[in-house]
């Protein structure tokens, strides 16, 4: 009932809940026409954790076909299309797409708007992004490559030049992979574009840049650094689609182009790429570690200021992924130390969320176990980070399963966890419902033990020497028992992933009433009924400090006393 | 802890919210852009369906907003209420000084420091040149040990060479005893919150030792033959009065709170609600309708 609601701006909503009775097809037009921005973020997590599960079967499939040396479970070039389009789809298709969803939906609440300052720009960006996906899909059935119909992506999510030339990549599958992702690139700009101008225009009194929950200042600074990052991509993209339709020469060695251009071009998008979905993770992180351990966060404006530098920082590593190409002595040095500088701010964060949770009353709960997990891998990941940043170090690993390790560890080490944790915090809200605590926690340590049994394993496949990318392998290499623990890693975390399934589908049918704050939270999405009205606030809200929420239940004891 | 927050509600009234009005329309150009794309990689037909989707959904998407944007009203009812507590208010806990008895809660300035090492350097002057009137008959003696250490004079200088008024080694013994009575006396300072009661122990003892420590570890490296020549015993009293001297300024100057009494973050500049000192006169803050942030 909406009468439950906590007394924002004095005031209480007590409008009747409305009921729904739209058929099938009046439902469905209503999320096709939609505009609402807690619609929307819920079509694009919907969207990303459904290509969650493709690109998590693409992965079983490959650790299937490398469980042990020569396998052949799958055909060489379908092995190619399924690393590619794994990397493709978990970064473009589920890692942006959640992100985007979890923004959609909470920005406005969070700042006490009732929606986004674009709404039609914002479904425009999501069913963008959604119809890029479908047609990068769309070439397992219609695209014509080097091995005939039915032919996905093959080069790589990367898709270096020159192997993406007409010459080495016939047919249109890497077109579909340009085409596609160009399409997909300017849904991101579109909803990069309203996160901005919803962050800077439409919070509610007394919420002002600092007092915004660090979710928000999470998501307005990774919608710059998404500006500044898909346009080289899209333009490096709409290059490639140049060459290989209009004979340009960009990338074409042979013609007076570089190969070197697109390495540049893609890692000045692809290194902050990773920012882009790790700090919407730290966001999340920062939300959920100071609710379960029932203390304000540590250090509040230095969270911001590291928040900014990571992103300042991370525009000037990129080609730290280049060692090997052979830059200068001086360019080497450069991206050395520009890349170990990225180890301040984000020490930063480790040290205030562990100074959070330090003295608190933890509550270890679903979302809290996902964010200790993403705490301690990620500190793991940013040491194989600067293992990786020196170059002599880097120039023995490079395209080595250590690498693979490294990156793992970010992507699902740290923004998975931290999705899953965000997905088990906000779920209640969403729907109404609380998630199964017994099948998360199932989910929990399934996941987290598939994670270390695969990815603490690749750190040594990586050592001995196993390059990253191959088909299959000699048996006399010394890494046969070990691509067996791995792959058996990956099938524990496809059992803990099909758990979460089952758990969203059953907890949505059958959970347990969430009521309107499950948690005892304090940011301003709690304050509302759940599943929040259409119109989010009643009364706009005013808020005084950086909890409201605190502020109503402890009125003898305000956070604003003691915030400047 | 039993809490009872109190709503005393008044009556309910109804509003309208204006929210913008679903439309298929972003959808249709979106579709549009992606079948514009897939022609390249299917045919050139479904370009041309799509161009025509882009036109129409642009066409549709200009009538929602222009003149006026079309938006639909959600009524909805609202109730205002007063908000007060029974909530039992918990006693905190005062921090007295017996709380942080292991650390000193008032120490002497860094700058004290510095300026004992002045004094002191000047006081040593005098026991080192009574050294060299009463050995050597020669207060340059002194004087120039220290300055040859700078100047680096040859392996085989006389004792009546060392005796002799040199104006070079003057001016590198004053320079070196000035840099070096400075950066004695900084070490002293930052040594004190260690040793806070005790200051002119810490200068006659602590401070001697660690000096001439400093100088029979380097000279043995500048200079060997002047090392050789140097009188330890003679060198070890002249910093005993540079020590007193300096742990007696030191004393004269009054002590200061030490910041490792406060909290780590209030010592960073870092705001920590529920931690930080509390102002129990402020109230939330009062925003006018035109003030929106």
């Amino acid at each position: 009932m909406a009468d439950q609601t906590l007394p924002i701006a004095g005031t209480v909503d007590v409008t009747p809940p409305r009921r729904s009775t739209a058929m099938l097809l009046e439902w469905l037009h209503g999320w096709v026409v939609t505009v609402d921005h807690k619609r929307l973020g819920i079509l694009y997590l919907v969207y990303g954790i459904f290509f969650l599960l493709v690109a998590g079967a693409e992965a079983i499939a490959i650790r299937i076909q490398l469980a042990w040396p020569g396998m052949h479970f799958l055909s060489p070039e379908l092995y190619n299309e399924m690393f590619t389009m794994h990397g493709t789809t978990m970064v473009f298709l589920v890692g942006m797409t959640i992100i985007f969803g979890f923004a959609n939906y909470l920005v406005p609440l969070m700042i006490g708007a009732r929606d986004m300052a674009f709404p039609r720009l914002n479904a425009f960006s999501f069913w963008m992004t959604a119809f890029g996906g479908l047609l990068i899909y769309y070439s397992f059935i219609g695209g014509f490559g080097l091995y005939g119909m039915g032919a996905a992506p093959d080069v790589g999510w990367w898709a270096y030049a020159p192997l993406t030339a007409k010459a080495f990549s016939p047919g249109h599958a890497t077109d579909y992979w340009a085409l596609a992702l160009i399409v997909a690139g300017f849904g991101t700009l579109g909803t990069a574009i309203n996160v901005i101008a919803t962050t800077l225009s439409m919070r509610c009194r007394g919420m002002t840049l600092l007092r915004m929950p660090l979710f928000v200042w999470l998501m307005l600074v990774t919608s710059g650094l998404t500006l500044i990052t898909i346009t080289p991509l899209t333009a490096a993209q709409i290059m490639l689609v140049i060459d290989r339709y209009l004979g340009g020469h960009f990338f074409d060695t042979q013609a007076g182009g570089s190969a070197v251009v697109w390495m540049h071009f893609f890692w000045i998008f692809g290194h902050p790429e990773v920012y882009v979905l790790v700090m919407p993770a730290f966001g999340i992180a920062s939300e959920i570690i100071p609710v379960f351990s029932r203390k304000a966060i540590f250090g509040y404006p230095a969270m911001v200021a590291a928040s900014v530098g990571i992103a300042f920082v991370s525009l000037g590593v990129w080609a730290h992924h280049m060692f090997t190409v052979g830059m200068t002595s001086v360019g080497n040095a450069f991206f050395v130390l520009s890349t170990m500088l990225v180890g301040i701010p984000t020490g930063i964060k480790i040290f205030n969320w562990v100074a959070t949770i330090w003295g608190g009353k933890i509550r270890f709960a679903t979302p809290m176990l996902f964010c200790l997990g993403f705490l301690f891998q990620f500190l793991i990941a940013g040491l194989t980070g600067i293992m990786l940043s020196v170059a002599p170090w880097n120039w023995q690993l490079h395209n080595s399963y250590f690498v693979i390790a490294h990156f793992h560890y970010v992507l699902v080490g740290a923004i998975v966890f931290n999705v899953f944790a965000g997905i088990y915090y906000w779920y209640p809200k969403v729907t109404g419902r609380m998630l199964s605590e017994t099948l998360g926690k199932w989910h929990f340590w399934l996941f987290f033990i598939g994670f270390h049994v695969t990815f603490d394993t690749m750190h040594f496949v990586g050592f001995l020497g196993m390059p990253r990318s191959i088909y299959t392998y000699e048996p006399d290499r010394g890494w046969n028992h070990l691509n067996f623990i791995i792959s058996m890693g990956g099938m524990i975390q496809a059992i803990a992933v099909l758990i979460f399934a089952w758990n969203l589908v059953h907890s949505y049918l059958k959970g347990k009433k969430a009521g309107n704050d499950p948690w005892d939270a304090w940011t301003l999405e709690w304050a509302v009924p759940s599943p929040p009205p259409v119109y989010n606030f009643a009364a706009d809200p005013v808020v005084h400090s950086r909890r409201p929420l605190w502020d109503l239940k402890h009125p003898e004891d305000p956070d604003w006393k003691y915030e400047a | 802890m039993t809490e009872t927050t109190q709503h005393k509600a008044g009556p309910a009234h109804s509003e309208t919210i204006h929210l913008p009005a679903p439309t298929a329309w972003p959808i249709v150009l979106a579709l549009g852009c992606a079948l514009a794309a897939a022609g390249l990689v299917t045919s050139l037909w479904v370009t041309a369906f799509g161009a025509v989707l882009m036109v129409s959904g642009c066409v549709g998407w200009f009538r929602q907003v222009l003149p006026h944007e079309a938006h639909e009203d959600v009524p909805v009812v609202v109730q205002p209420v007063t908000i007060t507590t029974t909530r039992r208010v918990v006693r905190r806990l005062e921090i007295g000084p017996e709380h942080r008895a292991h650390l000193p809660v008032e120490t002497y300035p860094v700058t004290s420091g510095i300026k004992g090492g002045i004094a002191g350097g000047i006081a040593m002057i005098f026991p080192a040149l009574a050294y060299g009137l009463i050995a050597q008959h020669s207060i340059w003696y002194p004087v120039n040990l220290l300055g040859g250490a700078g100047v680096g004079p040859s392996a085989h200088i006389t004792t009546a060479e060392i005796a002799a008024f040199h104006w070079s080694w003057l001016v590198v013994a004053i320079v070196i005893h000035t840099v070096t009575c400075l950066l004695v006396g900084l070490l002293y300072g930052a040594m004190l919150p260690m040793l806070p009661t005790r200051p002119v122990l810490l200068g006659g003892i602590l401070a001697p030792l660690l000096w001439t420590g400093l100088l029979h570890s380097a000279m043995g490296v500048i200079n060997p033959a002047l090392d050789a020549r140097i009188q330890w015993g003679w060198f070890v009293v002249s910093q005993v009065f540079f020590g007193v001297v300096a742990g007696l300024v030191v004393a004269r100057e009054g002590k200061i709170k030490t910041s490792r009494g406060l909290p780590f973050f209030a010592r960073m500049g870092i705001e920590a609600p529920g931690l930080m000192e509390s102002n129990p006169n402020a109230g939330p803050p009062e925003y006018s309708d035109e003030e929106k942030h």
